[in-house]
């Protein structure tokens, strides 16, 4: 299980920042090696993304539900992705903090698993790629923020009885080994 | 095990290249392949083609004019090693050369392997940054510049996008006037076959080679495989320009250079070690660079 955490400081204010957060145009735009975003539903995003290290660069095709959206302060979202021969599951938590100047900090933490070759790489790779991107994915933020692109909310929270979707793949697996 | 199958290309030129990388899906550029092969073998990539560069003659070769020394891309460590005009120029390039790995893999490997791969262990990443080396990365739109501090993003993750090509390197030699300038690469390794441990890279320009103590005008210096990317510590250049190189700012140079390296444990060698390590050859190798440029034997 791998861990990462990290704060961004924007200069917008939290509300103008969570239209941009939730739209899912602007996060195709701005999540690196996104190649595809399709809004599923109000809570299900299904995307096409190459992220990788060096030559490993796997096409992932990823799954993501929302599972928690409280206007304006926390954004909380599952992901699954597979590849040949990589997986990776993922929790992402994003918590806007107002700032006394008008901003707001950007306190965000994800734990993931990955399998396969990507894993291979080790934590040392992932981390250090992983914080790259993170920080190139805020400054776009930032950017489409500043420039006033056009920004609408378009996510909100799975309804509890949801959650299971995402984890379908991996409890057919778990069951026929049981 | 054996790589995932893949259709071998071998170009001749460098819009052939260029053509295939835009055409094909799934392409990898193979250069000496002292790396990649490693790689897929252990299936790690599985490109489904891959672009041989090894027929592009264009792409090999050093090129001193009077104000900087190009290399090309597919210039093995061999041919840098043993340039006679780069060590007039530039010595710190065939040290760095000379200390990859064993004769096999310097007799294919090659620089735009080397800064592709992009390894924070490897000499040319370090040595280039050193330098202020810029890049000429080429694909079928454009050909821009890129200066070396730029090109190195994380670790194995670079500034390279898709369909682009390294097709050489560039070093200014304006900043380093071979009778009052001197530079060293150096490197600390548990086996000559392996990466290093960590490595210095350093130059210093004297203002007057001739002198007792000559003042130190300016100075460079950069880790390998002390961060995820070559990293240069500015902050300990500024403590020893504009005067004489003592034991003194040697120490405070070391004690710099371990606060700024962030490296990663390794089996053989663990952080608090390699910090200290990177202090210690920042200083041994400016120690080395100060007396080259000082008596005339760059």
């Amino acid at each position: 299980m791998l861990e990462f955490t990290g704060e961004n400081e924007m200069e917008q204010s939290r509300e103008e920042l969570w239209d941009y957060f939730t739209d899912t145009d602007v996060l195709a735009e701005c999540a690196p090696g996104c190649k595809e975003m399709t809004l599923e539903s109000s809570y299900e995003i299904d995307a096409v993304m190459a992220v990788g290290v060096g030559s490993v660069k796997p096409e992932f095709d990823v799954d993501v539900v929302v599972t928690r959206a409280d206007y304006p302060e926390a954004l909380e979202m599952k992901a699954v992705g597979h590849a040949p021969r990589n997986e990776f599951e993922t929790t992402a938590e994003m918590n806007l903090v107002e700032n006394e100047d008008g901003g707001t900090t950007v306190e965000w933490s994800a734990t993931a698993d990955v399998s396969g070759t990507i894993a291979s790489l080790g934590g040392r790779a992932l981390k250090s790629v992983t914080n790259r991107l993170v920080g190139k994915f805020f400054s776009c933020m930032q950017e489409k923020a500043e420039e006033g692109v056009e920004a609408e909310s378009e996510l909100e929270a799975a309804p509890a009885d949801e959650d299971v979707a995402l984890e379908s793949d991996e409890d057919v697996a778990l069951e026929s080994d049981d | 095990m054996k790589p995932a199958p893949f259709t071998h290309h071998r170009p001749e030129t460098v819009p052939e290249v260029l053509e295939l990388l835009e055409e094909l899906e799934d392409a990898e550029l193979l250069a000496g392949n002292q790396s990649l092969g490693i790689v897929m073998a252990n299936r790690l990539a599985t490109p489904d083609h891959l672009v041989d560069l090894n027929g592009v003659d264009d792409l090999a070769g050093v090129e001193v004019t009077d104000d900087e020394v190009r290399i090309g891309a597919m210039t093995t460590h061999r041919t840098l090693e043993r340039s006679d005009r780069l060590a007039e120029r530039l010595p710190m390039l065939p040290e760095a050369a000379e200390q990859i790995a064993g004769p096999s893999v310097r007799n294919q490997g090659t620089i735009g392997g080397s800064i592709g791969e992009a390894d924070p262990a490897g000499n040319y990443p370090t040595a280039l940054l050193a330098l202020g080396g810029s890049l000429t990365l080429r694909s079928l739109e454009e050909t821009r510049t890129v200066p070396v501090s730029d090109y190195f993003i994380a670790y194995m993750f670079t500034d390279l996008r898709e369909g682009e090509l390294i097709e050489s390197v560039s070093v200014p030699t304006d900043p380093f006037p071979p009778e009052r300038t001197g530079m060293t690469f150096l490197e600390l390794k548990p086996a000559a076959q392996t990466w290093p441990t960590v490595s210095a890279a350093t130059s210093v320009r004297v203002a007057e080679p001739g002198a007792d103590e000559p003042v130190v005008e300016d100075v460079r210096i950069a880790l390998a495989n002390a961060a995820d990317v070559p990293l240069r510590v500015e902050d300990a250049e500024s403590i020893v320009e504009g005067e004489p190189l003592s034991a003194d700012t040697l120490e405070e140079v070391a004690a710099t250079v371990t606060d700024a390296v962030d490296p990663e444990g390794e089996m053989h060698a663990d952080r608090e070690y390699k910090e200290e390590v990177a202090g210690e050859y920042a200083k041994r190798s400016l120690e080395t660079s100060y007396e080259r440029a000082r008596t005339d034997q760059c």
